[in-house]
């Protein structure tokens, strides 16, 4: 299903806004059911909630967590007068667990966007062309920085150096060391690439053009209504649970 | 039995039609100077990648000291290769020029005095000790290839892998480096340079690989097992 980038986006935010709304896991697993259907619909892959089944133990110990936290619920699991494992801690954890699959699925809506529409979308919504500029550039600089990163470890460990036999406070320590140049040598590009920026005129007039434009079509109206009366009737069935 | 040994291997990077490097089989001895030359785009620092386990080929196999590449860590293969990259400012990560030649003696176990001797002798190779406290990152190009160049010959590796390394030095520090290699092959350490300049690479007197378009296309003085 082809729609416009603005028609993802309000998509995208409805999805979040629920997320973060509703604590409940049944009404959570219901938002994430239809967070799946749409992501289907708009025919994108689930590969990546492949990578997730890593964080396994991440998503144990959040519950676990939250049981020492939330003191609700009944206790399964005690260790003298300290609740290891609550049904409120569980209730919780899976919260937050739906909550964050959510955000992810939500995510995957904008996946397949091209770059440059994404951001004729924001100045469509009257967005300043400076601050979608910013946006532009924070996402070209993630693969930046990551290749840094990798860069690094790859130099570090060609010297010889293998950090998993470190000792874990000196690891800290050269992580630290790391960083703090890692830091310095993106904002050398930064500060680079605004040098080039001015040459090239930019901000040099206060309007600008641009070659591609987009229009919302009749499909686009069709899937805006159509989100906007499922939330209402969501949020309205959902009221009593 | 040669060092490293490659056969059969085409690498394609993901997105493109054209393999970079395609069917390549050739071996390299401990003690060889190897050049590898070629126009931008041919491969030659692709092949290096290859041999360093950094890329995996899709099809082929690469022998390191008689055991595949990829049985190796990343950590094995820099205890016996070093490595100079292209780009030499993607190997700093260090607050100072001493730090990064330090850097690696240090966490092999090295001495105090140890990595100081050795840092004032592979800083002062280039002229650069001066500049010990300086940040990398501030340096110029061809400073930061020659601290890239000193913090790898350092750690004395058996064998030394240089990925455009004369690329914004001057014609000075060429030299010195043409010397330098010389000498620390003399000692026993194989040396595989990855240039496009011909000038270095004509005075380099060892074997010669010539790439085109992933291919070897020429290969004067071949090792012999």
């Amino acid at each position: 299903m082809q729609v416009d980038i603005r028609t993802k986006l309000l998509i995208v935010a409805i999805f979040s806004v629920l997320a973060l709304v509703y604590q409940d896991p049944r009404i959570l697993g219901i938002i994430l059911l239809l967070n799946l259907l749409t992501v289907t619909l708009f025919r994108i892959s689930f590969n990546i909630f492949r990578g997730f089944k890593k964080f396994i133990y991440m998503y144990a110990m959040l519950m676990i967590i939250q049981s020492f936290f939330v003191k609700s619920g009944e206790p399964l699991i005690k260790l003298g007068n300290t609740y290891l494992l609550t049904t409120g801690g569980i209730f919780y954890g899976i919260s937050i667990i739906l909550r964050f699959l959510i955000l992810v699925g939500s995510g995957l809506i904008l996946v397949d966007c091209n770059t440059s529409e994404l951001l004729l979308a924001l100045v469509k919504l009257r967005i300043p062309y400076e601050i979608v500029f910013m946006i532009q550039m924070g996402i070209r600089f993630i693969p930046v920085f990551i290749n840094e990163l990798q860069n690094i470890f790859s130099g570090i460990q060609l010297r010889g150096v293998d950090l998993r036999k470190v000792y874990k406070r000196k690891v800290l320590r050269v992580y630290i060391s790391i960083f703090s140049p890692l830091i310095y040598s993106v904002w050398l590009k930064a500060e680079k690439l605004s040098i080039l920026l001015e040459l090239r005129g930019f901000r040099k007039f206060p309007t600008r053009t641009y070659y591609r434009d987009i229009s919302l079509k009749k499909l686009d109206y069709v899937v805006i209504s159509l989100s906007l009366i499922v939330t209402v009737v969501l949020v309205y069935v959902l009221r009593g649970l | 039995m040669a060092f490293i040994s490659l056969q059969g291997v085409s690498y394609t990077y993901s997105g493109r039609k054209e393999p970079a490097v395609r069917n390549i089989s050739l071996n390299f001895g401990q003690v060889e100077k190897i050049a590898i030359t070629g126009l931008n785009g041919s491969g030659k620092s692709t092949l290096a990648k290859l041999i360093l386990g950094l890329l995996k080929p899709q099809n082929g196999e690469i022998i390191l000291d008689g055991r595949p590449v990829g049985k190796y860590s990343l950590v094995e293969v820099g205890e016996k290769l070093g490595y100079v990259l292209q780009n030499p400012s993607q190997m700093m990560f260090n607050t100072s020029v001493y730090n990064e030649i330090a850097f690696g003696l240090k966490w092999r176990g090295k001495s105090k005095n140890e990595v100081h001797h050795l840092c004032k002798r592979y800083l002062d190779l280039f002229d650069l000790w001066d500049l010990r406290g300086e940040l990398p990152f501030n340096l110029s190009e061809g400073q930061k290839q020659l601290v890239a160049l000193s913090a790898v010959l350092a750690l004395q590796p058996r064998y030394l892998i240089l990925d455009e390394p004369t690329k914004s030095i001057d014609t000075f520090r060429k030299k010195k480096l043409k010397d330098i290699l010389q000498e620390i092959w003399r000692q026993g350490t194989g040396i595989m340079v990855i240039s496009h300049d011909i000038e270095f690479v004509a005075g380099f007197n060892g074997r010669r690989i010539h790439m085109a378009q992933g291919e070897v296309v020429e290969d004067a003085g071949r090792y012999k097992d």
